[in-house]
């Protein structure tokens, strides 16, 4: 049995996102979306592993407005649904989210944006919390694991109490961290699939799901928030911990909370701080903080990345300041907490310390030299791609076509592990000198290219992954062949949506449900679109280089490569290697004129090190996962590959 | 000697960047870093080491020639216009059923065979063309193929490149046809200093071939789109004596282009270039000519008979019958040194200009004494004038 | 062996390089701790790159109340590295006089080191280093033992067998046998029963 139907009243290990999607189910679910984005993929991972048990539907949508979308529908028709996203999904739906909170939802709908702070697996730092105020939606940000189920479990009553989609918000730490919860029941009763639009334009169970009257309508879901704060004064999940009267009181929400505990117990502060824990952040729950703001005249904010919370705070507190009196708020706008990156307990501590003026125990002073000591002879480890990734040949292609055509080409990138390419030295062959949102690379190279005829004259080249190139690719191609755009595109297709976890994407011929569904073809679509198209394996050096160089060369028209090689990781490669590869080292020149160990210096695939000792290159047989590349390059074929033979 | 020692950034900066690279393909094909592609020289990565063949064996990197020469050549041969002369002759192929498909007289196609039939050389570096037109050096293994690569082409050809993939052992059986830039290239390698390298006798046979120019490919398909032809069109090239124009053999007939037009499609780095009879090779090749009856010997080949294997390759090719020899009088000579040491004016005029000095000749020694010779002479004109 | 108990929170780092399994060792511990009734809080670090980063799994295990999923600086009380290099990256940071440090002695180089700009500590320097700087240190080559079993991503359970005989945690033999037995194959549990033992047998 899975573990995310464990029975009520089991205590079990969850991961923030599997609680959120334990959660759903106890709200009885029957629709969940998403598209795939750290850190929020496992929850429809999970509900997905779980969905025939439970008679669900669970898709990976192609993009996250899709994803929303069809959620929405389950909800007009009545059902319970969810759409996941990572935080700039949020922004891609924004669009049909501004006119689904205007139009009103009729079974509950939550949308779960999984933030990333301090992007530790994003390429920005985005905040979704400010789409809740800006669409007047209710916003519920959990602060442990238990409360990230039980969170989830309300959000679908809230958004059915006041007919609207409520948002539901956790970051990496709490979407990847794991904890103790304790289960609820699982409901037996299902909803039957019903949706009703005949009835008047305001009926909001009957009439149609539309967004006019725009006035009548706009009137009507702000007179639903004034309900919204009512429940949220009264939430069992907003806690206050402390002493009745404290010198300081921290106002906090999500993992942060977990921070401010340890910082106050870590400092012994318990009797001196109280934590005023929250968990529904938009509309703020005006009597329960006007109850709190009474009891200390200095006020700590703890959040992440921007200032939502505290602006909101003291909003509220300047219009009630009669009452509770004038605070002296820390935060971010006076600097007390950063307004980037991921906050810990020692940066709340610090904070803390710094405010109150007392000092953190440390550690004995020749201690901490030593470690000093120490830490200065640890390299450093940085991102690289993986032993056997096909990016790591696909990019070495991309780089060499660009150095033979001699006019300084260069690419543009988009998201996905081959963003990496843009990490120098990381790769070496740094190519990539533009990445932002997905799609963006292709959109990009296609204004580039319009820009010869104001001097810039160089070949343009944009990378996507297979993935990528569904969501949000499509268009900007289409704008680059219809505006005569001089571009070699390149999909980097490794079979799945490899960054996160081979969630399928609509190219393969599997669902989320791992029912078997039509694949739709990059190459068709490509040719469709009128580029020239041509599909290689990039593990093939030769053909691949023969190829770009001839697309480089071929100028004024769309060109298309498609790279095709499996992700080293994939579930179908993971483990067997399709080579024994070793370096014969009578062959091997290393660091002798004619190598300059390309290899290790260059190539840097992680399973290729270097004997300092013998000056050799030699192939680590734990790391190399055997894709047989090295050799390919070695100008001495001291590199030599020998075919794994299948078993049986 | 003056030892130098350089790496591949320098090569970038010294000889890359200042259009010196003559696309030779002397320091292609001895490691992955640099390749030949498109009519450029390119480095594809960046190699870090302090020293290395590719400065070492490129005719454009500083070195002290005239020690190389003097050590390959018997010093009473060395001449300034045209370095080492043992011999000095018109010839041609004596088969005439090679003599129908080659540039001249097929003296370079015949003399391989030779070599390679009496076992001097079992493989010879030619030069050969893909699709696209485009020059690369080839290696042939078997005598009876040679033909197959006969006539010339004016655009460049990285040829030593072919000559850096064959394995170590084996370089000193192969044969090289080359240009005067690619001749001094393999000098270079035969004299170079470098620690674990020992490179005395390769390759086994140089035949040079005389040199004005070559041409810039990009250029050049650009003149040919102006007379509305595409480089697929051509079947030869030639340039007559004495009557300046570029001929062009296509199926519709000849095209006669005005040298005037050719020379800005001329590549670069031949303005600095100083040698037209391949200096440094075994045997040098070339149009015949001389006087004013060129037309007569258009099938003929002049020849410059420069060292000693150069010499007995000779020598048994006039004995075997396989070259017809006809003894040029003393004006061909003249004529030839001549047409060489303005060669040699104009390119030191041309380095003077680039560097704005007498005393910074790029790649040659202020002192080296032909240098001298011909930077002193072009000194004393202007002072007259 | 018999469970040990211990009385505040206990602070457990593994760490190690992406594609070692470290996150698949740190649940299984959470797992069996979680099972004998500790409360668990895990907090996992990886980067965009699924293999060749630093990986962390932070481990608090305490008797009643949920942690932060991130140790504060100096609070480590184990320390388990799948990679002597991980290993004293996250010593530098969260060590302390008392900290206890079990770790595979087989290195995986970073990128930097392999192409030449940076130099990796040799594997004495790193020894010498956990003796000064914890109070108790255990090296062990995992990997070995997990190539020798036939796939060297089996160190991490090596690892784990290793530790429960450092008596530093409160698990045994059993606790394991029964985890595996509810997420594992028939196969994969035979070996990776192994697997333990064989690091069980490690520790002296
Ligand atoms: C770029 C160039 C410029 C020349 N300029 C002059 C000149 O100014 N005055 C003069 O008298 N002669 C010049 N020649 C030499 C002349 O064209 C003949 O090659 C020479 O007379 C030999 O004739 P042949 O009949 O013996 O040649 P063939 O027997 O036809 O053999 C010609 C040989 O040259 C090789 N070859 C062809 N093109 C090239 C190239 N681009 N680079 C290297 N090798 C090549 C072929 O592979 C073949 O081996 C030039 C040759 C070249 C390639
Ligand atoms: S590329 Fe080949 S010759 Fe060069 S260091 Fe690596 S194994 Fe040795
Ligand atoms: S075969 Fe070579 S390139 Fe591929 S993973 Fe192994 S060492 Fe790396
Ligand atoms: S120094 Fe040697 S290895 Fe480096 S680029 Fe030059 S020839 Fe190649
Ligand atoms: S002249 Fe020859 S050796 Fe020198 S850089 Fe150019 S191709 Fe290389």
């Amino acid at each position: 049995m899975s573990k995310l139907l464990s029975p009520d009243r089991s205590t079990v290990l969850f991961l923030g996102n599997e609680a959120i999607a334990r959660g759903a189910l106890e709200a009885g679910i029957e629709v969940a979306t998403g598209y795939p984005g750290t850190p929020s993929s496992e929850v429809i991972e999970s509900l997905a592993g779980v969905a025939r048990e439970r008679n669900l539907y669970v898709e990976w949508s192609v993009i996250e407005k899709v994803a929303l979308e069809v959620a929405a529908a389950a909800s007009f028709a009545g059902l319970r649904s969810m759409a996941v996203m990572k935080q700039n999904g949020v922004n891609v739906a924004s669009d049909f989210l501004l006119h689904l909170t205007a139009s009103g939802t009729r079974g509950g709908v939550v949308l779960v944006s999984c933030e990333d702070p301090g992007a530790l697996s994003s390429v920005n730092e985005g905040e979704s919390r400010y789409f809740a105020s800006m669409m007047e939606m209710p916003l519920l940000e959990p602060t442990d694991f238990q409360d990230a189920k039980d969170i989830t479990k309300w959000a679908f009553e809230l958004s059915e109490a006041i007919g609207n989609v409520v948002m539901l918000r956790s970051v990496t730490r709490m979407s990847h961290a794991s904890g103790n919860v304790t289960c609820g029941k699982l409901p037996t009763k299902r909803r039957n699939a019903a949706f009703e639009y005949d009835g008047p334009v305001m009926d909001s169970q009957t009439g149609p799901m539309i967004s006019t009257p725009v006035m009548a309508k706009h009137l009507l879901r702000q007179q639903k928030l004034k309900d919204v704060q009512r429940m949220f004064d009264n939430s069992p999940f907003n806690r206050y911990t402390g002493p009745a009267k404290p010198d300081l009181l921290i106002i906090t929400s999500s993992a942060c909370f977990l921070y401010s505990c340890e910082a106050v117990e870590m400092l012994g502060l318990q009797k001196r701080v109280g934590i005023l824990k929250l968990a529904t952040t938009w509309p703020l729950p005006p009597n329960l903080l006007e109850k709190y703001l009474r009891k200390a005249k200095t006020i700590l904010i703890v959040e992440e990345v921007m200032a939502f919370l505290e602006e909101n705070v003291k909003v509220l507190a300047s219009g009630i300041a009669g009452r509770v009196g004038v605070k002296t708020f820390f935060g971010k706008y006076n600097g007390a907490l950063p307004f980037a990156g991921e906050l810990n307990p020692d940066i709340v501590a610090d904070a803390l310390g710094k405010i109150l003026k007392v000092k953190r125990k440390s550690l004995p002073a020749d201690y901490q030299t030593d470690v000093q000591k120490t830490a200065a002879l640890i390299p450093v480890r940085e991102q690289t791609f993986c032993a056997g990734c096909p990016h790591r040949a696909s990019f070495w292609n991309i780089h060499n076509a660009i150095a033979l055509d001699g006019r300084k080409g260069f690419v543009c990138g988009d998201i996905g592990c081959y963003s990496m390419a843009a990490l120098s030295p990381a790769t070496g062959y740094h190519t990539m000198p533009t990445l932002h949102s997905m799609g963006s690379g292709t959109g990009l190279a296609s204004g580039f290219a319009q820009l010869s005829r104001f001097g810039l004259d160089k070949p343009i080249l944009a990378v996507c992954g297979d993935s990528t190139f569904y969501h949000a690719v499509i268009p900007a191609l289409i704008n680059a062949q219809h505006n005569r755009a001089d571009i070699t595109f390149i999909v980097l297709d490794n079979a799945g949506t490899a960054m996160t976890g081979f969630q399928p994407h609509p190219g393969l011929a599997v669902s989320a449900l791992k029912d078997v569904v039509p694949a739709v073809d990059i190459a068709a679509i490509c040719k469709a679109i009128g580029a020239k198209v041509a599909v290689s394996d990039p593990f093939d050096l030769a053909s691949t280089s023969r190829i770009l160089t001839s697309f480089l060369a071929d100028k004024g028209s769309l060109k298309v490569l498609i790279l095709r090689q499996a992700c080293a990781l994939s579930p179908e490669k993971k483990g067997k290697k399709a080579f024994d590869v070793k370096v014969d080292e009578s062959l091997c020149i290393g660091e002798a004129c004619g190598c300059n160990r390309l290899c290790t210096r260059i190539f840097r695939c992680p399973a290729l090190t270097w004997d300092r000792d013998t000056k050799k290159a030699v192939v680590d047989e734990v790391i190399c996962a055997g894709c047989g590349v090295c050799a390919s390059i070695c100008p001495q074929q001291a590199i030599v590959k020998t075919e794994v033979s299948a078993p049986g | 000697m003056i030892k130098k020692p350089g790496s591949q950034t320098e090569l970038k900066k010294n000889v890359l960047e200042q259009s010196l690279c003559t696309g030779c393909g002397a320091c292609v094909g001895l490691c992955p870093y640099q390749v030949f592609y498109a009519d450029r020289t390119v480095q594809l990565f960046d190699c870090d080491l302090p020293e290395g063949k590719c400065w070492a064996f490129c005719p454009r990197t500083p070195a002290d020639y005239d020690h190389i020469k003097k050590s390959l050549f018997n010093m009473d041969d060395l001449t300034p216009e045209i370095g080492a002369v043992k011999g000095y002759y018109f010839s041609r192929a004596f088969d005439p059923r090679l003599r129908v498909n080659v540039q001249h007289g097929g003296t370079v196609t015949a003399l391989l065979e030779l070599a390679m039939g009496e076992g001097m050389i079992d493989s010879a570096v030619v030069s050969s063309r893909n699709e696209e037109f485009e020059q690369h050096g080839l290696l042939v293994t078997d005598q009876n193929q040679l033909r197959g690569y006969s006539k010339s082409w004016f655009t460049v050809s990285p040829t030593v490149a072919a000559f850096n993939r064959i394995p170590d052992d084996r370089k000193k059986r192969a044969g090289v046809v080359a240009t005067p830039c690619q001749a001094t290239a393999l000098a270079k390698m035969k004299t170079a200093e470098i620690p674990g390298y020992n490179g005395s006798d390769l390759p086994g046979l140089v035949i040079g071939l005389f040199c004005g120019w070559t041409l810039s490919m990009e250029k050049f398909y650009n003149l040919l789109g102006r007379y509305g032809l595409s480089i697929t069109d051509l079947t030869g090239m030639d340039i007559p004596a004495g009557k300046n124009i570029l001929e062009l053999f296509t199926a519709g007939g000849l095209i006669s282009v005005p040298m005037a037009e050719v020379d800005h499609c001329v590549r670069t780095a031949c303005r600095y270039c100083m040698d037209s009879t391949a200096e440094f090779a075994d045997l040098s090749v070339g149009a015949a000519r001389f006087g004013k009856d060129c037309e007569e010997m258009r099938g003929w080949n002049q020849i410059i008979v420069r060292s000693d294997r150069g010499k007995h390759l000779f020598e048994l090719a006039v004995a075997k019958h396989v070259l017809q020899i006809r003894e040029a009088p003393p004006s061909a000579l003249l004529e030839l040194k001549n047409a060489a040491v303005e060669k040699k004016k104009k390119a030191l005029k041309n380095i003077v200009e680039k560097s704005h000095s007498t005393k910074n000749l790029l790649y040659l020694k202020s002192d080296d004494p032909v240098v001298r010779k011909y930077l002193g002479v072009e000194k004393k004109r202007k002072g007259k004038l | 062996m018999k469970e040990k108990t211990f009385i505040k929170t206990r602070n457990v780092i593994l760490t190690g390089v992406g594609g070692q399994g470290n996150v698949m060792a740190s649940r299984t511990l959470a797992h069996m701790l979680v099972d004998a009734g500790y409360v668990v809080t895990i907090g996992e670090t990886f980067g965009m790159s699924q293999r060749g980063g630093s990986v962390m799994s932070h481990l608090r295990i305490s008797h009643d109340s949920v942690k932060s999923p991130q140790i504060p600086r100096g609070g480590a009380d184990v320390i388990v590295g799948l990679e002597p290099l991980e290993a004293l990256r996250v010593l530098t940071v969260y060590g302390n006089p008392q900290v206890c440090v079990l770790y595979n002695s087989r290195p995986v180089y970073p990128i930097g080191v392999i192409t030449g700009e940076l130099s990796y500590p040799s594997g004495e320097t790193i020894r010498d280093a956990f003796e000064r700087l914890s109070a108790a240190c255990w090296e062990i080559d995992a990997t070995s033992v997990g190539l020798r079993l036939g796939n060297p991503v089996l160190s991490n359970i090596v690892m784990i067998g290793a530790l429960s005989k450092t008596g530093l945690l409160p698990f045994d033999r059993r606790r394991f046998e029964k985890e595996i037995k509810k997420t594992l194959s028939a196969g994969k549990y035979k070996v990776n029963l192994k697997a333990f033992d064989a690091g069980a047998d490690m520790i002296k």
